[in-house]
C-alpha cells in the first residue's frame, strides 16, 4: 500500500486555514470547514435549540394552562344565542273559557355585522314599520350583537319584511297577550308589557306561574356573524308557562258588568263597582270596576280625545287611575253595611239579644254631640231585630256602647278588619282605624254605623261572609288552580259562633224581605242583605257612596254580592238605587248557579 | 491497482423531511382556506390549487438543482449576478411594486406576482457563501469582517423599508455566516448585540406604528388593534393538548383573516393540538439538524456556508413565526417555511433545499 502524498497542515498564521502539500510542496489552500468553524456551527445549533425551547415553553403554556380561558373566550366569540320564546300561560275562567290567550307575532331586529346595504335596510324598515328613519338609522349603526327595532309586529307585516330579503334583518317569532273579551274584568286580569311581563292585576300576581322559560338555540357563526350550516347546535327547549284557571265566571262577570254600566249611566255615577263572591270559600265569581278599559289597548285613555298635549306624567297619572281596582286598592267609609259587624259583635258578646228593645227619637246625644238617625222623626220603640231592619243608628250606637271599644276591636280583629284579606290581586290596601286609646264615646258611636273607619270593599265582604257562613274567615281569591296544582287558601274557623251566624242570616233576610233592603227582594228566593248610604269626606258636599250587600240563599249563602255606586246623581239611598241592582244580578245568576225558587209561603 | 471509487452520498432523510413539510403545508392550506375560499370564490380549492401548482413546479426545480453540482455556482460571476439581481429587483419593487395589504412587496412580471425580498434571501446566501469562502483566509480582523457586513447592507436596507421581518432574516443570515468564518467572534457578538439594541430603540422610538406593535405585544387583550393577536391566541389556546382534529378549526372561519398565510401555525395548533405543534417543530429541527450535518461534512467551505445560510433562513423564520403567533414576539408578518401560503417563499425555499441536497451529494464517505 502506497502512502498518500497529499498532506494537510494547519497554517501557523491563521488557525482556520489549511495548507495543502503535495510531496511536501505547497500547492494551495484548502477551504474546508475547520474545527473552529465547526465549533461555531455547533454554537448555532445550541442557539437554535435554546430559542426552540423558549418557543415550545410558550406554546405549552398557552395550550395547557391558558387553554381553558382561551377556549371559553373563543366560544363566546363563535356562539350566537337565538332566543326561542316560550308562550305565556293561558288564563281561563272557572268553566275553561279563555280570558287571556296568546297570539303569534314577530319581533324585528338588526344585526350590525350582517347588514350589507344599510340604506336599503333603513328605508325599507322605516316604510314598512312606519318608524322614523333616524331612529332606525341609529340602531342600524350601533355596533352590537343585536338591536331590537320593534316587537309585537303582526305576521303579515313580518312577512312583508321577510320578502324584502334584507341582509342583517332578523324576524323572530314571539307571542303577544290577547284578551278576547277586551274590557271584561280589565282591572282584575291586568295586562302584560312588551316583554310579556305582567304590568297590573292577576298577570302580576301569577307572573311566576304564567311566565314560561324562554329556550335558546346556540348557533356557531363565522367571523362575519353568519351562521355556519350543519354546525353543532346547542338547543334549549322553551318551557311554556303554566295555565291559570280562575274562580271567575265569565257569564256572571258579564252580567255584573252590564248592571254596573247601566247603573252608572242611569245615576250619572263617577264609577260603579261590584264584587260577587262565594262567602263559603272566598271564590270570587266577578269583580267589576266601571268604567273598565280595553285590555288590548291598555295605554289608550278613555274619553280623552287629545292625549298629545298631555304631559307624560299627567298621562301616566290618568292611566293609573284608569287601571285602578277600586274594590281592592282603595278604602272607603262603609256606612250602614258595617252594621253587620256591629250586630255580630253585639250578639256574639251577649251584649244584646235580638228581642232587646230600644227607642229611637231620631238622634242620640253622645257626650256633647247630637248624632242623628237617618229617619228624622225617629223609629220610636223597636226591638234589636227591627233596629237592624230599619238600619236605625241609635240602636247600633247603644249596642256599640254596651260592647265597649276594647271588645269591639277584638271582634274587628276576629273578623279580619285589621289585616289585608290576602286576595291574589296586587296592591291591596289595608283598613284605617283609630288607635284604641283615641276612641272616645263619639268615635265608638259613629263606628257602630260604619263611619270614622276606612276599610276596603273586600274587607267588608270578608267580614260579612264570616257573619253569615257560620263564622269562618275566608280568603277572597281568583286563582282556582294552575295546570299543575290546585291552589289553596287560608280559612280561619271560629271568627263567630255558628249560632250567632245563623241568627244574623235570619235578621239580614228580614232586612230584605221586610226592611230597608226590600228592593232587593225576589219572589221565591230567600235573600239576605244590608243597605248603606255613606256620605263621602269631606261631609256636606252632597257626594255619597250608595251600596248594598246581598247574599243568597239566606239559609245557606253561596253567593254574596256587594255593589258600590260612587257619587250618584239624584236619589242616592243605597236601599233605593243599589239594592235593585243586586236584585237584577241575582235574578240572572241565581238560576244559573242552580238555586231553585221555592214558593212555600 | 484498482482505484477505489468513493461512494456517493445523498441526504435522503432531508429530502423526505422536505417532501413531508411541503405535503403537510398543502393539507393545512386546504384546511385553513377552504371555508373562506368557498365564500369568496365559490369553490373550496382556490388557494390549494395555486399553492399545489407552485409546489409541483418548485419541487421539479429542486430536483434539477440537486442533479447539478453546486460547485458550478462557485464563480465570481454568479455571486456578483446574485448581488446585482437582489439590488435591481428590490429597487424595482420600490419603484413599480404592487401594494397589497398596505405593503409594497410584490412585483408583477407577465401576470405572475413575485416577491423579490424572498429571492433576496437565496441570492444573499449564494453571494456570501462565495465571497466568504474564497476570502476566508483573508478575514483575520474585525474590520475585515465588518467590510462584508457593510457590503450586504444595501440589500438589507432596501428590504427594511417595507418588510422589517424579512430584513431581520437577512441580517441573521449575514451575521451568522460571517460569524462562522471570522476569527473575531467576540467583537462580532458585540456588534450583533449593538444591532439588536439599535433595532429595539428603533421600535420604541421609531415610527408610531412600530411603537404601537410593542404596545399590542405587551397587552393584546386590551389594545384596540390587538384583536388579530388575540384571535391567534384563541385558536392556539382552544387547541389544547390534542387539538380539535384536522379540519375542525373554528378560528379559520373568518376570525383569523387569511388564516392560510402567516397565522397558519395557530390553526395547526387549534386542529392538531400541542402534540401536533410540537411534532411540526420537531420536524423543522430534524431538517435544520440535517442541513448542519451537511454543512459540517461538505466538500468545501462554499457548500458548508450555503447549508448554514439555508439552515439559518429556515430556523429563524420558523422561530419568529411561532413566536409571533404565540405573542412571544411583537406582531410581524413572516411566513412559516413550507407551510404558509405563498409562491415566492415556497419556490425560494425549495431552490435552497435543492442547493443543500446538491451539497450533500458531493460529500464523500
Amino acid at each position: 500500500m502506497k502512502r498518500r502524498r497529499i498532506r494537510k497542515k494547519i497554517s501557523n498564521h491563521n488557525p482556520i486555514l489549511e495548507i495543502i502539500h503535495y510531496n511536501n510542496t505547497k500547492i494551495g489552500y484548502f477551504y474546508n470547514m475547520r474545527t473552529v468553524q465547526k465549533r461555531r456551527a455547533l454554537l448555532l445549533i445550541v442557539l437554535i435549540l435554546a430559542m426552540t425551547t423558549a418557543v415550545s415553553i410558550r406554546l405549552g403554556y398557552v395550550m395547557i394552562f391558558q387553554s381553558e380561558r382561551y377556549l371559553k373566550l373563543a366560544k363566546d366569540l363563535h356562539q350566537r344565542e337565538r332566543e326561542i320564546k316560550a308562550p305565556r300561560g293561558v288564563i281561563y275562567d272557572r268553566n275553561g273559557v279563555i280570558l287571556a290567550g296568546n297570539r303569534a307575532v314577530c319581533s324585528i331586529s338588526v344585526i350590525h355585522s350582517q347588514i350589507t346595504d344599510p340604506e336599503r335596510v333603513i328605508t325599507q324598515l322605516s316604510s314598512i314599520l312606519d318608524i322614523d328613519e333616524e331612529e332606525i338609522r341609529k340602531k342600524v349603526e350601533t355596533i352590537s350583537a343585536r338591536e331590537k327595532i320593534k316587537s309585537n309586529v303582526s305576521k303579515e307585516i313580518a312577512n312583508q319584511i321577510r320578502d324584502q330579503k334584507l341582509d342583517g334583518v332578523m324576524v323572530d317569532e314571539d307571542y303577544k297577550r290577547y284578551y278576547p273579551y277586551e274590557e271584561l274584568a280589565s282591572t282584575v286580569l291586568g295586562f302584560t308589557g312588551a316583554d310579556n311581563q305582567g304590568i297590573i292585576g292577576l298577570e302580576v300576581t301569577y307572573e311566576s306561574v304564567l311566565k314560561g322559560k324562554n329556550g335558546k338555540i346556540l348557533t356557531m357563526t363565522d367571523g362575519k356573524g353568519k351562521e355556519i350550516k350543519n354546525a353543532e347546535e346547542e338547543r334549549q327547549e322553551p318551557v311554556a308557562g303554566k295555565d291559570l284557571y280562575l274562580t271567575m265566571d265569565v257569564h256572571i262577570q258579564k252580567y255584573a258588568q252590564q248592571i254596573c254600566e247601566k247603573v252608572k249611566i242611569a245615576k250619572k255615577a263617577k264609577r260603579v263597582s261590584m264584587v260577587v263572591m262565594n262567602p263559603q270559600n272566598g271564590e270570587i265569581f266577578a269583580m267589576v270596576n266601571v268604567p273598565e278599559f280595553n285590555l288590548n289597548e291598555p295605554y289608550k285613555l278613555k274619553n280623552v280625545k287629545n292625549t298629545d298635549q298631555m304631559s307624560a306624567k299627567k298621562k301616566q297619572e290618568k292611566l293609573n287611575q284608569m287601571w285602578r281596582n277600586w274594590c281592592v286598592n282603595d278604602t272607603y267609609e262603609p256606612g250602614s253595611t258595617f252594621k253587620i259587624v256591629t250586630a255580630a259583635a253585639g250578639l256574639e258578646s251577649g251584649a244584646v239579644k235580638e228581642s232587646d228593645t230600644f227607642s229611637c227619637p231620631g238622634f242620640r246625644i253622645v257626650e256633647d254631640r247630637r248624632i242623628r238617625c237617618h229617619k228624622a222623626g225617629g223609629h220610636g220603640g223597636e226591638t234589636f231585630r227591627e233596629g237592624v231592619m230599619n238600619s236605625c243608628n241609635p240602636v247600633f250606637m247603644d249596642v256599640a256602647a254596651r260592647v265597649g271599644k276594647k271588645r269591639m276591636y277584638d271582634y274587628y280583629k276576629k273578623l279580619g278588619l285589621f289585616e289585608k284579606t290576602g286576595i291574589d290581586v296586587p296592591g291591596e290596601a289595608n283598613s284605617i282605624m283609630h288607635a284604641l286609646k283615641n276612641i272616645g264615646a263619639v268615635e265608638l258611636a259613629t263606628m257602630a254605623f260604619g263611619q270614622s273607619i276606612q276599610i276596603t270593599p273586600l274587607q267588608l265582604l270578608r267580614a260579612a261572609s264570616a257573619a253569615v257562613n257560620g263564622g269562618k274567615l275566608i280568603t277572597p281569591h281568583f286563582g282556582l288552580k294552575t295546570s299543575k296544582e290546585v291552589l289553596k287558601y287560608e280559612e280561619r274557623q271560629g271568627a263567630l259562633s255558628s249560632s250567632t251566624s245563623a241568627l244574623l242570616r235570619d235578621i239580614l233576610e228580614d232586612v230584605v224581605s221586610e226592611g230597608s233592603g226590600k228592593r232587593a227582594k225576589i219572589e221565591g228566593y230567600k235573600i239576605g242583605g244590608k243597605t248603606a248610604t255613606s256620605e263621602k269626606l269631606p261631609r256636606r258636599t252632597g257626594k255619597y257612596i250608595s251600596s248594598f250587600l246581598g247574599f243568597a240563599s239566606a239559609e245557606h249563602p253561596t253567593v254574596m254580592a256587594l255593589i258600590l255606586i260612587d257619587e250618584p246623581e239624584g236619589v242616592y239611598y243605597g236601599g233605593t238605587i243599589a239594592a235593585p241592582a243586586v236584585k237584577e244580578l241575582f235574578e240572572n245568576i241565581l238560576p244559573y248557579l242552580g238555586m231553585k225558587q221555592s214558593f212555600d209561603s | 491497482m484498482a482505484k477505489k471509487q468513493p461512494r456517493k452520498y445523498f441526504d435522503y432523510p432531508m429530502l423526505f423531511v422536505v417532501l413531508f413539510l411541503v405535503g403537510f403545508g398543502l393539507v393545512m392550506i386546504y384546511s385553513t382556506s377552504s371555508y373562506t375560499s368557498q365564500i369568496r370564490y365559490g369553490n373550496t380549492t382556490h388557494w390549494l390549487v395555486r399553492q399545489a401548482a407552485i409546489a409541483a413546479g418548485s419541487l421539479f426545480l429542486m430536483f434539477l438543482v440537486t442533479r447539478i453540482d453546486y460547485r458550478i455556482f462557485k464563480k465570481k460571476a454568479w455571486a456578483n449576478m446574485a448581488y446585482a439581481a437582489s439590488i435591481i429587483s428590490l429597487l424595482a419593487v420600490l419603484a413599480l411594486g404592487v401594494v397589497t395589504k398596505g405593503s409594497k412587496r410584490w412585483i408583477s412580471i407577465g401576470g405572475i406576482q413575485l416577491q423579490p425580498s424572498e429571492f433576496a434571501k437565496l441570492f444573499l446566501i449564494v453571494f456570501l457563501a462565495y465571497y466568504l469562502s474564497v476570502n476566508s483566509h483573508k478575514i483575520k480582523t474585525f474590520w475585515g469582517s465588518l467590510k462584508w457586513v457593510l457590503i450586504c447592507l444595501p440589500i438589507i436596507g432596501l428590504v427594511i423599508v417595507e418588510n422589517l421581518s424579512t430584513a431581520i432574516v437577512l441580517c441573521a443570515i449575514t451575521g451568522i455566516l460571517i460569524f462562522v468564518i471570522s476569527p473575531c467572534s467576540k467583537q462580532l457578538i458585540g456588534l450583533a448585540a449593538g444591532v439588536v439594541g439599535l433595532g429595539t430603540a428603533y421600535l420604541v422610538f421609531g415610527p408610531a406604528y412600530r411603537m404601537e406593535r410593542i404596545q399590542i405585544w405587551l397587552d393584546p387583550e386590551h389594545h384596540e388593534k390587538g384583536l388579530q393577536t388575540m384571535q391567534s391566541l384563541y385558536a392556539i389556546g382552544s387547541g389544547g393538548i390534542f387539538g380539535k382534529g384536522l379540519g375542525q378549526s373554528m378560528q379559520k372561519m373568518g376570525f383569523i383573516p387569511e388564516s392560510h398565510n402567516d397565522m397558519i401555525f395557530s390553526i395547526v395548533c387549534e386542529e392538531l393540538g400541542l402534540f401536533g405543534a410540537f411534532a411540526v417543530i420537531a420536524i423543522f429541527l430534524v431538517l435544520i439538524w440535517r442541513m448542519l450535518i451537511i454543512a459540517m461534512n461538505a466538500q468545501d467551505l462554499f457548500g458548508s456556508l450555503i447549508a448554514i445560510g439555508v439552515a439559518v433562513h429556515v430556523s429563524i423564520q420558523m422561530l419568529i413565526n411561532v413566536g409571533v403567533v404565540t405573542n412571544l414576539f411583537p406582531p410581524t408578518g413572516i411566513p412559516l417555511p413550507f407551510i404558509s401560503y405563498g409562491g415566492s417563499s415556497l419556490m425560494v425555499l425549495l431552490l435552497e433545499m435543492g442547493l443543500v441536497l446538491s451539497v450533500s451529494r458531493q460529500i464523500k464517505i
